[in-house]
């Protein structure tokens, strides 16, 4: 075996194709190229990827080569503007793939049989190819069709229906965190197909459907259902932490600059908390502590709470995260994006890396998701459309010459 | 590894995972790993609350614990409610138990073995519970180069908030995730459930270990993942971080909401079902439009600009319409003229839904603890490698004899031994 080489990654040799042009394919891929896979991005000549003009607030104006959530999603890939409908372009995108190990797509389901790249196609120029289809509602069943946006698909699929107050509206979560998730999860089928292709030599397709991965959660919902198929009964609105009963005393509280998440979970963390908002004031102690039920149906719970909300809104929310930890209680602060960026337990970590861009400038990224040997590296940051158009093509044009990524985990299986 | 490699039915055949998870992120995750066919033995002491349920729960005792109850078959926690809370059933498909309490002697000395003889190992317990019990990862590491141990303490294993006490929703207000989650200008107040870092740590912790093993094929060697569950649910949110930097300005509270659609949850004609429609571009205006027939509305929306500037009259506008609509003839004609939108989704109504039954998507699987009932399905699935659902659940200890006897090769007489003393039982205690 050779000396440690710095730049070796895990994936370093293992090279996947994005057709993706959403979070949730980006998300995959993103996993792929971070810890060294080469990941070709193959985008629509002209438009390039959704996610190059989502924008945070509507008043935004897009642009499409320094977009945060491109600039997010697609550091260390490299970018190929080929058009699909093109034979040319087909037929690049097929050499390609003749030397991948590995596909991602996302488009509505039969669109690649459409463009003449489906399944058996992709198989027959590379049988040990890994093709992961992402779909909102899978690549069969009578909603294959469907159309869907990320409230679809969490008010399908995610634990939506259990949220917000019990008389107003169910409540999604914010952002794109549903994309996310059903990104992750793609990502983890790819690479459990690809470990399969290489203990077996043989490819496989993979169909993800944005529902069942929601449906399949650890945010409650796979237990929810569970306990309906036990019991017959829906998780309620308005509930918090509905499995725990009234054991659970939770929810954000105001503080004199901000917000707190207190999440008391048990006789011994709620006493701590009385003592902690009720020190020096021996009546109030004698008056709460050792309740063996936490709940409003307390004749005195008015007066509970007026007392808490009075102490956290006479405090600063990090001051209150503080003097709840010294005393072992569940509460921390709410941070915003600006005091998350200069936070000294992520930054003495390492969380964040600094790197250049040609149009964005100098930007701090999230670092790695995890940790390991061989792991996580910032060695580019997201490509220009088309910016490696020439480069691929040529690659792919020197034939007979060993690419320095054509499938080096065939060489290496012990 | 399997030298028969063509013939594998799963990815991780001949893969050993010993798991020492509790709660949801973890068992999230290591639930993935049984779904690719890796023998997932939970480690479990019968002194400790290691499924969320205790031995001492009653019928009578939950008979007031509101929606808790049914967590449990027929809202019945007895005879063994370890083995029939969903809060734990809904992780358990394919996995093994076996009893060993790592704070005796006995169960430390089992654990070693165990641990010795796999190829991965997962916890997601405080920090330095592991070194408590006396094993930690370096001694793990060294006992066997090939393992791969998996820890997920949610702020990492070092850095000053690194032993922070808190919960998934702690963690999440941390990242800034809860400062963004809220009803549309108010407050933020995750109203209730957003889990969100148990939401994303289970297939990242899954990658991860596919990862290490990966790496392993090449190396030979195992090793340390750290898998600080807030450092992976930040990803979920990096547009905000880099979008900070460059306009300095934080999320807002958007609600159901979106900055770049006409969108919101719209309560129906029956009780309390709601509906979610979305419109993307003038396309859907239109088809819109054409589905709701004649509305005063409607002449205000045809354009990006004119939905954003009159969004909160539009959606008015459509929660009249729904107002007096049965959901799933608004879903059956919204989607019929291609405009996202479907019924908020209850429980109830998804054990019931033609989309999923026609995936074959919920398992039916009987357990003697519990009798036959429909299970949450795979995340995926695969055409050119199976994954596993076998048995739906272990009961506890049922896996005593074959990790006792068959795995690390106690005799008779050991394994009596043991079960005399009560170290090794069929029964949670706690």
């Amino acid at each position: 075996m050779s000396g440690h080489d710095e730049r070796r990654q895990v994936f370093t040799g293992l090279r996947v194709v994005d057709l993706s042009r959403w979070v949730a394919g980006e998300y995959a891929t993103k996993l792929f190229a971070d810890f060294g896979g080469d990941v070709i991005k193959i985008e629509k000549p002209g438009d390039g990827s959704h996610t190059r003009r989502w924008v945070p607030t509507p008043d935004d104006r897009p642009e499409p080569e320094a977009n945060p959530l491109f600039l997010h999603l697609n550091t260390n890939k490299r970018s190929v503007a080929a058009d699909l409908r093109s034979a040319a372009g087909r037929d690049l995108v097929l050499r390609l793939i003749a030397r991948s190990d590995a596909v991602v797509e996302s488009f509505r389901p039969g669109h690649l049989e459409k463009l003449g790249l489906g399944p058996d196609v992709l198989h027959r120029v590379n049988p040990k190819l890994v093709i992961t289809r992402i779909s909102a509602f899978g690549q069969s069943g009578p909603y294959r069709d469907r159309e869907a946006t990320g409230i679809v698909l969490q008010a399908a699929g995610g634990p939506m229906n259990a949220t917000g107050d019990a008389h107003r509206a169910p409540q999604r979560k914010p952002g794109l965190l549903e994309q996310y998730t059903i990104g992750r999860t793609a990502g983890e089928a790819a690479l459990a197909g690809l470990y399969h292709a290489r203990r077996t030599g043989k490819g496989s397709t993979i169909d993800v459907s944005g529902q069942e991965v929601l449906l399949s959660s650890a945010d409650r919902r796979a237990s929810y259902l569970l306990s309906t198929a036990y019991s017959g009964i829906d998780a309620p609105r308005g509930v918090r932490s509905a499995h725990r009963g009234s054991a659970t005393f939770t929810g954000p509280f105001r503080a004199a600059d901000g917000f707190v998440m207190i999440y008391i979970t048990n006789q011994e963390f709620w006493n701590r908390l009385v003592r902690l908002i009720g020190a020096g004031d021996e009546a109030f102690q004698r008056r709460f502590l050792d309740r063996p039920r936490l709940g409003d149906d307390w004749d005195d719970w008015d007066d509970f709470m007026a007392y808490l909300h009075a102490w956290f809104a006479a405090r600063p929310k990090i001051e209150i995260m503080e003097v709840a930890e010294a005393a072992r209680i569940p509460c921390t602060a709410f941070l915003q994006m600006d005091e998350l960026f200069v936070h000294q337990h992520f930054r003495q970590r390492g969380a964040f890396v600094t790197a250049g861009h040609p149009v964005a400038g100098d930007l701090d990224y999230l670092g790695a998701p995890w940790r390991m040997r061989d792991g996580f590296q910032l060695r580019h940051t997201a490509p220009a459309l088309g910016a490696h158009t020439d480069e691929v093509a040529a690659e792919l044009g020197a034939t007979g010459a060993t690419s320095p990524h054509q499938d080096v985990s065939r060489g290496t299986r012990p | 590894m399997n030298e028969n490699g063509a013939d594998m039915r799963y990815p991780l055949e001949g893969i050993r995972v010993v798991d020492l998870t509790v709660v949801w992120s973890g068992p999230g995750a290591t639930a993935l790993l049984g779904d690719l066919g890796a023998e997932v033995i939970r480690i479990e002491g019968n002194n400790r609350l290691s499924r969320q349920a205790s031995a001492k729960t009653t019928r009578a005792m939950v008979e007031h614990a509101g929606w808790h109850r049914n967590t449990y078959p027929d809202g019945d926690p007895e005879p063994r409610p370890y083995d029939r809370s969903a809060i734990f059933n809904w992780h358990a498909r394919n996995k093994l138990a076996a009893c060993m309490n790592l704070e005796t002697p006995e169960g430390h000395e089992a654990a070693l073995k165990l641990i010795a003889i796999s190829d991965v190992l997962v916890e997601n317990n405080t920090n330095r519970v592991l070194e408590k019990l006396g094993i930690g990862h370096e001694s793990l590491l060294e006992l066997n180069p090939r393992l791969i141990v998996a820890r997920m303490p949610p702020m990492g294993m070092a850095g000053p908030m690194s032993n922070y006490l808190g919960y998934g929703p702690n963690f999440n207000s941390l990242v800034g995730i809860a400062a963004m989650d809220g009803y549309e200008g108010e407050d933020p107040d995750s109203a209730g459930e957003n889990y969100h870092m148990d939401e994303a740590a289970p297939a990242g912790l899954a990658f991860a270990v596919l990862a290490g093993l990966w790496d392993r094929d090449r190396t030979g060697r195992g090793g340390l993942i750290e898998f600080a569950q807030a450092e992976n649910v930040m990803q979920d949110i990096g547009e905000y971080f880099l979008d900070y930097q460059m306009r300095d300005r934080n999320p807002a509270v958007l609600g159901n909401t979106d900055p770049s659609l006409l969108q919101d949850a719209y309560r129906t004609a029956e009780d309390d079902r709601w509906v979610v429609i979305s419109i993307r571009d003038d396309r859907d205006w239109t088809a819109l439009g054409e589905v709701v027939g004649d509305a005063d509305w409607l002449s205000l929306g045809g354009t990006r600009a004119q939905r954003q500037e009159n969004s909160r009259k539009l959606r008015d506008g459509i929660a009249a319409w729904c107002a007096d609509r049965p959901v799933d003839d608004i879903v059956t004609r919204l989607q019929a003229a291609r405009v996202p939108a479907t019924e908020v989704m209850s429980e109830t109504r998804l054990l019931d839904d033609p989309h999923l039954a026609a995936r074959d998507w919920f398992q039916e699987r009987s357990h003697p603890a519990v009798g036959t009932y429909k299970y949450p399905g795979h995340p995926w699935r695969a055409d050119g490698f199976d994954l596993a659902f076998g048995r739906a659940l272990p009961a506890f200890g049922e896996d005593n004899e074959y990790v006792y006897k068959g795995l690390l090769g106690y005799s008779d007489e050991q394994y009596q031994d043991l079960v005399e003393r009560r170290l090794v039982t069929q029964e949670q205690l706690a």
